[in-house]
């Protein structure tokens, strides 16, 4: 009657195991904040914060005391509860990703058997922090901006569950850890290299990060969906977008760059050095990419992507058909 | 009294939902997947409902300007 | 187990009841929302992750988002809610609710007095489930497919000529004027000038 969700590689600590990860993700997801910042600075010929503290560093705590002292606005003509619980949905979402990340053996917090597909669902919820906060807002920019988040949304989510359907395919499991067990001798980005394309173009699209944060676009709609929000409620939009792309940067390394994998370090290392270069590969795209059109945005999702998502599908089946 | 077309269909999804829940509970009873399987009919069968019937309302509240059920009943025969 | 099972079946039952007796679109939306999710924690506590998972990507994840997607394109605002809850007045659903009472005590009634039988079956896997559906169900599969593709055709039908009867509308205002002058701004109004009243 109990479902499997021991597996072998779940930490004997869950409580350890939660604590340690909940604090390593979210100071992880407060210094990008600053990494960003410095990153962007340096591709685009300027010096970013540099003042508080050394080099800068403290700009976060600078900031976050800045965020927690603000009013906490809430519009007369918001619809209160939903505007309340809205930016509450993307920080349970993202964090409970989290729980099936395995970062190293025995550092995951439960190894579940169907912790793809729990990732995948959980990143489907968390467009309705999104939507709900366009809507509760009451105001037509967050309304366009909820708009275009969930037609976003749906369209992006189809083809990144079918890009990664071809990694299913070869390692025959739901489980991540089994999946990462199952590129000890060859990285997945060599035979999945379409998958991990389009995978990375739908994980982009999902933390709305440039050149697809149409949802937010601060130049046409305000900042789109959280133009009415202020202080902390603002607060958890922000890192809970940093989070989305250290989730979706600790996504790709599992799922395709052999997770914690490699010689002579350490297994957690390994993961967070690929992690951090796929958190540096999402800042150089938002500096260096203008953003899409939204016309331009669903049709390419629709008429490119998921026919390319549909033939890596066929292709890696037959393949794994004729090998066996 | 419920005349509002989308509160119709959502109506609809909770009862397709209710089915659902009595397949994979009969499948679980037994410890065989075709309950599950049935689920997964009557999930493609609700996505396509829901595509047909809210691009409909869509187009009734263009036509009508209101979500009115009985607003539609200008068929004659 | 036993409990998680329990108590999202009562939340489940909750918050659809909820749904069926909310005036404000989106809020019903959200608890149907929250409904689907308990339905899910249901499937997953009687062994059937696979479904579980399933219910939350497509059902909550996508259905439900097309529904909120919908609401707020048509943006009914508090007007709708009030001219809903309206509607809601009146005694015409007494006697749906009573005699769905009669078959809820009877139901209940069997419920506690027959033995409970434990459940033969432990988790069925993903992978079972898959085997059996490409195996013996291949052809409800095709048969499914066949009814997306026909959806997908009826909703882009029915999509279309909305749009371009709207366009057309607003083609009528400034947007004409630019559309005639093949692109060139600056004369864009000359050619209408003689005949405007």
């Amino acid at each position: 009657m109990v479902p499997d969700f021991e597996g072998a590689m779940t930490s004997p600590y869950p409580i350890a195991a939660i604590a340690g990860i909940l604090i390593m993700v979210l100071s992880l997801a407060a210094l990008l904040i600053w990494v960003e910042r410095r990153l962007l600075a340096l591709w685009q010929d300027r010096y970013g914060p540099n003042r508080v503290g050394p080099f800068g560093l403290l700009q976060v705590v600078a900031d976050m005391i800045k965020i927690f002292a603000k009013e906490d606005w809430l519009p007369p003509f918001a619809d209160k509860a939903v505007f309340i619980i809205a930016p509450a949905i993307i920080m349970v979402t993202v964090l409970l990703s989290f729980a099936v990340v395995p970062f190293s053996p025995g550092i995951i917090v439960v190894d579940l058997n169907i912790a793809l597909l729990f990732f995948l669902g959980m990143s489907s919820l968390g467009v309705y922090s999104i939507v709900l906060a366009g809507w509760a807002s009451d105001s037509k920019y967050s309304l366009l901006g909820g708009l275009r988040a969930a037609a976003q949304m749906i369209s992006y989510e189809v083809f990144m569950s079918l890009s990664l359907m071809g990694v299913v395919l070869l390692a025959g499991s739901f489980r991540l850890s089994a999946i990462v067990e199952a590129q000890k001798r060859l990285w997945f980005i060599v035979p999945q290299f379409l998958g991990f394309v389009l995978f990375l173009i739908a994980g982009v699209a999902e933390a709305r990060r440039s050149p697809f944060d149409l949802p937010e676009a601060e130049a046409e709609l305000v900042a789109g969906f959280h133009s009415e929000y202020s202080g902390m409620k603002f607060g958890m939009f922000f890192v809970g977008e940093y989070l989305g792309v250290i989730l979706i940067s600790s996504m790709i390394t599992v799922l395709f760059f052999g997770g914690w994998l490699g010689p002579w370090l350490p297994p957690i290392v390994w993961f967070l050095i690929k992690m951090f270069a796929f958190i540096c590969f999402f800042i150089l795209l938002r500096a260096s990419l203008p953003r899409l059109r939204f016309d331009q945005l669903m049709s390419w999702g629709w008429k490119v992507m998921l026919p390319l998502a549909l033939l890596n599908l066929i292709v890696t089946g037959a393949v794994v058909v004729a090998w066996r | 009294m419920r005349r509002n077309l989308i509160f119709i269909l959502m109506s609809i999804e909770i009862m397709l939902n209710g089915t659902g829940v009595a397949f994979v509970a009969a499948g679980s009873r037994w410890g065989q997947p075709d309950g599950q399987i049935m689920f997964l009919f009557i999930l493609a069968m609700a996505a396509a409902e829901v595509s047909v019937g809210l691009a409909l309302v869509l187009r009734l509240y263009h036509l009508h300007h209101n979500l009115d059920a009985d607003a539609a009943n200008e068929m004659r025969g | 187990m036993e409990a998680a099972f329990y108590i999202a079946a009562i939340v489940a039952i909750v918050s659809t009841v909820l749904t069926i007796t909310r005036s404000n679109a989106v809020h019903a939306l959200l608890y149907l929302i929250v409904s689907l999710l308990a339905v899910a924690v249901v499937f997953y506590a009687m062994g059937a992750p696979l479904v579980a998972a399933l219910e939350v990507i497509i059902y909550a994840g996508a259905i439900m988002v097309l529904f909120v997607f919908v609401v707020m394109m048509l943006n009914l605002g508090k007007r709708a809610a009030i001219t809903e809850g309206q509607w809601m007045q009146g005694n015409i659903w007494l006697g749906p609710v009573l005699l769905s009472a009669v078959l809820v005590a009877e139901v209940l009634y069997l419920i506690l007095r027959a033995r409970l039988t434990e459940s033969a079956g432990g988790v069925v896997d993903p992978k079972q489930v898959g085997l059996a559906l490409y195996g013996p169900y291949l052809i409800g599969v095709e048969l499914s497919s066949m009814l997306l593709l026909g959806a997908l055709v009826g909703a882009c039908h029915l999509g279309r000529p909305v749009l371009e009867k709207a366009e057309g509308r607003y083609d009528r205002n400034s947007d004409g004027a630019r559309a005639h002058s093949g692109g060139n701004l600056i004369r864009a109004g000359a050619r209408r000038a003689p005949n405007a009243p």
